[in-house]
C-alpha cells in the first residue's frame, strides 16, 4: 500500500508540481490550500507525511504545525516545512513547533523527493 | 618568598629536566634492555614534574601539552607502546617544543597556543601514538585521552567489540556510521528506520548492529522516546557530505559519526596534498579535502569555544578535538597539518635570503652591462630600418633589459647597517681607552648601497670616527668648563639625496680651529705665506697629504693614515668628502657617494661631433642658452632670477667645430651646488655602462669615465661634481692654472 502525503500550500501551481512529482515516485497525495483546509482534511485518514508552507492565508504554517501536534492521530506524523533562505527565524520557529524537517524554496522536484524519501519511502 | 623568584626556579628546574630528558632519549636506543625501564621511568617523571610545577604557576598551555606527553610516556611505561626510533624523534621534538615554551616564559613572550601550528602537529602526533597501542585495541574506543566532558562517542557496547569493528572499518573498505538518535526523534515524526532505508538508496548497508543498551527496563520505558543507536557498515561511492545530508533533519539532536573507508582516507590525504598553498585554517583544509563536513566543523568549533570559555589556555586545538572525537581520522588531520605547515614555511621562506657568491653577481652585472650595450645597438638599427614592428620589438626588449639591470643592481645593494653595526663596539673601545664618555647614535641603517662600496667604506669611516673621538670630542674636564654635558655625542647617519648616498659623521666636540690649521699648513709649507684662503679652503687643508693637526700623536688616529688617505679612498669610489665645522660646537664630515658603480641612467649631449653623457640623476632641467639679456656675465646666467654659474664645455674640452646657432644649457645639481653646462645638442636618456678610464686619463678634470654607445662609438661620462666646482667662482684660480687658454676665451 502506498504512503499518503499531504501538501499544504496556497499556491495551486506549487501543489500541482509537488503532486505530480510525488505521485510519480509512487506516493498518494492529498492537497490542502491553507492550514485550516489542512486541518479539515486530517479527518482520520492515514497520512504518512505532511509538507506545509509557512506563509498562508487563513491559517499560517506555524499555527498549523502546532495544531497538528495536538491531534492524537497525527502528532507523530513527520512534517516538512517549506522555508526560504532568508527565513532562518521562521525555520527555527517551525522546528520549535514540531516541524523538524525542511526544504528551502525555491526547490527542484528532485530535492523535494530526496527530503521526503529520507522520512518516508513510498 | 617571591613569586618571580619561584618562577625562575621553575624555569631552571624545567631546563634541567629537559636536558636530562634529551639525554635519556639519546641514551635509550643503545641502552641494554634491563636499563630501559628505569630510563623510561625517568622520562615519565620529567614530563610529570614539569606538568606539576607548571600547574602551580598556572601555565596551562604547558600543562595541557605535557599532560599528553606524559600520557604517551605512561603508555610506554605500561608496555602499551614501544619506544622505537620514530617515537623517540617525536619525543625529541616535543622536548624542543617544551623548551621553546620555557624560553618564551623566561623572556616574557606571550604565547597563544591556539595559533601554534607546531603545537597542534605535535599534539596530533602524540594522539596518534596514544590511539595506536600495540596489541591493545581496547584503547581505541571510549577513554578520551584528555579528560574532557564533551560529547563522547564512547560506545555503550562492550569496548572490545566496538574496538574490533572500528579497527576493521579502517581496514575494510567501507564507511562506518555511528548513529545515536536523540530521544525525541520519534516525537518529531522522524523514524530512524526511514533514514536507514533511505541510506540504503545511496549504497549498500553491509552490516548493521542495533545498540539497545540505552533501553531502560520495560516499566520505565517511554514508548514515544527513542533509545536506539546503530553501527552501520556502509559500502558506497558517495562523499561524506552526501552521507551526512541523509541525517540532516536529525543532525541537531542526534550524534552522527561518519568514519571514511580506507580508500577514502588515501583520497583525502592526496586531495589535501594537492590543495593550493595559501595560508588556511586547519578546518578549511580538511573541508576542502572532503574529510570534514560543514556541520562537523561547526560542531567541533562549538566544542572548542566552550572549552575556551572554561579555560583559554587549556582548550584543545582543533586537530586534537577532531581526532579525539573521532570526527576525522588522525591520518587526515596529520596530512592537513603538514599542509598547513608547508604553507606557513613557504610563506616565511619568501622573506629568507640566499647567499650568492659575489663573483657570480659581478659577472651577472657585467653581462647585463653588455646586454645594455648590445640592446642599444639593436635599438639603433631598428630605428634606422624604419620598420615599426622591429622598433616596437626592440623597445619592449629595451624595457625588459632596463628592468633586469635594475634588478641585478639591487641584488648588489646591501644595507649600510652592515658597516654601521661595527661602530658601537669601536666607539666603546676607543672611548674607554681615551677615558671619554661617548654616546653613539646611528641613523638610516636601512639605506642601501652597493656591496663593493660598503666594503671599501669601512676603513675610511673607521678613521673618521676615530678622529672624531680622539681630536673632536674634548676631554671631560674641558667639556664641563664649556658647559657641555660630560657625555660626548657622536652620530652616524646615512640617507639618499638626489642620485647619491650621503653619510654624515658628526660630533659635538671642539670643532676645527682654523688658525691652528692654517699655522700648521704654513709650517709644513702646504700654502704660500701670503695667500688669502676662504674658510672652506682652510678646512679642506686637512685633506692635504702630509697634514696632521694633533699636537700629540696618539696611538689611535696618528697612524700615519691622514685624512688625505680617507679622501683618496672616497674619491676612488667616485665620491666626495667635505667638512663643516663650527668652533666649539662640533664637526660634521659628509661623504657623498654615487648610487651605483656599474651602470647609470645617462643623459646624452653632443658638442661638435663628440657625444658626452651626464648622469641623469644629477640633471635638473634643460634650457636654451639666451645670448642677450640673461647672460649676466660671461660666466653666469640668469635662471629665473637666480644666478647660475655655467661652463661652456666646447671651450673646456677645446672642441674646435664651430658652435651652432642655438646652444643648450643642462642644469645639473650635486649636493647643494648647481651649475649650467653649455652644450650644442640634447639627445636624451640613455643607459650607460660605466667603463673606467685608462690610467693615462685618470687625471683629466671633468671626465669621470667612458661608455660605449649603440653605434659602437665611445662617449665620455662627465664628472658633474668637478664641473660644478669648475663653474663656481671658488675654483677660478685652479681653473686658470689648469686651463688658462679656454678660460680666457670664456672670459672674453
Amino acid at each position: 500500500m502506498s504512503k499518503t502525503i499531504m501538501i499544504v500550500d496556497d499556491s495551486a501551481s506549487l501543489r500541482q508540481v509537488v503532486h505530480i512529482a510525488l505521485a510519480g515516485a509512487g506516493y498518494e497525495v492529498v492537497e490542502a490550500c491553507d492550514g485550516k483546509d489542512g486541518l479539515d482534511k486530517l479527518d482520520g485518514r492515514k497520512i504518512h507525511l505532511i509538507i506545509s508552507d509557512v506563509n498562508m492565508p487563513n491559517m499560517d504554517g506555524i499555527t498549523f504545525v502546532k495544531a497538528v501536534k495536538q491531534l492524537p492521530n497525527y502528532k507523530f506524523t513527520p512534517i516538512i516545512m517549506l522555508t526560504t533562505e532568508a527565513q532562518e527565524d521562521r525555520k527555527r520557529e517551525g522546528q520549535m513547533a514540531g516541524a523538524k524537517a525542511w526544504v528551502v524554496k525555491p526547490f527542484q522536484p528532485e530535492q523535494m523527493l530526496n527530503a521526503v524519501a529520507r522520512l518516508v519511502l513510498p | 618568598m617571591n613569586l618571580e623568584k619561584a618562577k625562575q626556579t621553575f624555569i631552571d628546574e624545567a631546563n634541567e629536566l629537559l636536558l636530562a630528558f634529551e639525554d635519556d632519549l639519546l641514551r635509550i636506543e643503545s641502552a641494554p634492555d634491563p636499563e630501559r625501564p628505569e630510563i623510561i621511568n625517568s622520562l615519565f617523571r620529567a614530563a610529570h614534574t614539569i606538568k606539576g610545577s607548571a600547574g602551580l604557576f598556572g601555565f596551562d598551555y604547558i600543562v595541557s601539552f605535557t599532560h599528553v606527553l606524559e600520557s604517551v610516556l605512561d603508555k610506554v611505561r605500561e608496555g602499551g607502546l614501544t619506544l622505537d626510533a620514530e617515537l623517540i624523534s617525536l619525543l625529541l621534538n616535543c622536548r624542543d617544543y617544551v623548551g621553546n615554551l620555557i624560553d618564551a616564559l623566561e623572556s616574557g613572550i606571550e604565547i597563544d597556543p591556539a595559533r601554534d601550528a607546531d603545537r597542534e602537529l605535535l599534539l596530533v602526533r602524540l594522539q596518534v601514538q596514544l590511539k595506536q597501542g600495540i596489541g591493545d585495541p581496547a584503547t581505541v574506543a571510549g577513554t578520551p585521552v584528555v579528560a574532557t566532558t564533551v560529547v563522547s562517542v564512547a560506545s555503550p557496547e562492550p569496548q572490545e567489540a566496538t574496538a574490533t569493528r572500528e579497527a576493521d572499518t579502517v581496514a575494510s573498505d567501507h564507511w562506518h556510521l555511528s548513529l545515536r538518535f536523540g530521544p525525541d526523534v520519534l516525537r518529531n515524526g522522524m523514524d530512524p528506520l526511514s533514514f536507514i532505508r533511505y541510506l540504503g538508496t545511496l549504497g549498500r548497508i553491509v552490516y548493521l548492529t542495533t545498540l539497545y543498551d540505552g533501553l531502560p527496563p520495560a516499566s520505565q520505558m517511554d514508548p514515544e522516546s527513542c533509545y536506539l543507536g546503530f553501527e552501520i557498515e556502509f559500502d558506497s561511492a558517495v562523499d561524506k557530505q552526501t552521507i551526512e545530508n541523509v541525517f540532516e533533519f536529525v543532525r541537531d539532536d542526534s550524534t552522527v559519526r561518519i568514519i571514511p573507508p580506507h580508500s577514502k582516507l588515501a583520497e583525502y590525504i592526496s586531495l589535501i596534498g594537492s590543495l593550493p598553498e595559501d595560508q588556511r585554517r586547519l578546518g578549511e583544509i580538511l573541508l576542502q579535502g572532503g574529510a570534514l563536513t560543514y556541520f562537523e566543523l561547526e560542531e567541533v568549533l562549538r566544542i572548542q569555544r566552550a572549552e575556551q570559555q572554561v579555560d583559554k589556555h587549556a582548550a584543545r586545538p582543533l586537530g586534537a578535538i577532531l581526532v579525539e572525537e573521532n570526527v576525522v581520522p588522525p591520518q587526515a588531520v596529520l596530512a592537513a597539518l603538514e599542509k598547513q605547515k608547508q604553507s606557513d614555511e613557504r610563506k616565511s621562506n619568501e622573506h629568507r635570503f640566499i647567499k650568492v657568491e659575489a663573483a657570480k653577481l659581478d659577472s651577472l652585472i657585467n653581462l647585463v652591462g653588455e646586454l645594455v650595450i648590445a640592446g642599444a645597438a639593436a635599438n639603433l638599427l631598428a630605428t634606422r630600418s624604419h620598420s615599426p614592428e622591429l622598433i616596437e620589438a626592440t623597445t619592449s626588449i629595451a624595457e625588459l633589459v632596463e628592468r633586469i639591470r635594475d634588478g641585478a643592481l639591487t641584488m648588489r645593494m646591501v644595507h649600510i647597517a652592515e658597516t654601521f653595526n661595527r661602530f658601537p663596539r669601536v666607539v666603546r673601545d676607543v672611548s674607554r681607552e681615551l677615558g671619554k664618555q661617548i654616546e653613539l647614535s646611528i641613523g638610516g641603517g636601512e639605506t642601501e648601497l652597493d656591496k663593493s662600496m660598503v666594503e671599501k667604506l669601512g676603513d675610511p669611516l673607521m678613521h673618521i670616527v676615530r678622529n672624531a673621538i680622539d681630536h673632536g670630542i674634548e676631554p671631560e674636564a674641558e667639556r664641563l668648563k664649556m658647559g657641555k654635558p660630560v657625555e660626548g655625542k657622536l652620530s652616524l647617519t646615512a640617507f639618499h639625496e638626489s642620485g647619491s648616498i650621503v653619510i654624515e659623521v658628526s660630533d659635538d666636540g671642539g670643532g676645527i680651529n682654523r688658525a691652528r690649521v692654517l699655522a700648521k699648513a704654513l709650517q709644513k709649507g702646504l700654502v704660500p705665506p701670503d695667500l688669502v684662503l676662504s674658510d672652506r679652503e682652510i678646512l679642506n687643508l686637512i685633506f692635504e697629504p702630509g697634514f696632521s693637526t694633533a699636537e700629540q700623536v696618539t696611538n689611535l688616529s696618528g697612524r700615519g693614515v691622514g685624512m688625505d688617505v680617507v679622501k683618496r679612498s672616497i674619491e676612488q669610489l667616485r665620491g666626495e668628502i667635505e667638512l663643516e665645522s663650527e668652533e666649539g660646537l662640533g664637526t660634521l664630515v659628509r661623504i657623498r657617494l654615487p648610487l651605483t658603480l656599474a651602470i647609470i641612467d645617462g643623459f646624452q649631449v653632443v658638442i661638435g661631433r663628440s657625444t658626452f653623457v651626464i648622469p641623469l640623476d644629477l640633471v635638473i632641467e634643460c634650457l636654451d642658452l639666451q645670448t642677450d639679456s640673461e647672460l649676466l656675465q660671461p660666466r653666469y646666467l640668469n635662471l629665473r632670477g637666480e644666478v647660475l654659474p655655467y661652463v661652456r664645455l666646447r671651450d673646456l674640452f677645446d672642441i674646435e667645430a664651430p658652435p651652432p646657432a642655438r646652444e643648450n644649457v643642462v642644469v645639473v645639481q650635486y649636493g647643494n651646488a648647481r651649475a649650467g653646462l653649455v652644450v650644442d645638442q640634447l639627445l636624451g636618456e640613455f643607459q650607460a655602462v660605466i667603463k673606467p678610464l685608462g690610467q693615462l686619463f685618470r687625471g683629466i678634470k671633468g671626465i669621470g669615465g667612458s661608455t660605449i654607445l649603440g653605434t659602437g662609438e665611445v662617449a665620455l661620462i662627465l664628472d658633474v661634481p668637478q664641473l660644478i666646482q669648475l663653474a663656481s667662482a671658488g675654483e677660478r684660480a685652479e681653473l686658470t692654472r689648469h686651463l688658462p687658454r679656454h678660460l680666457s676665451v670664456a672670459r672674453s
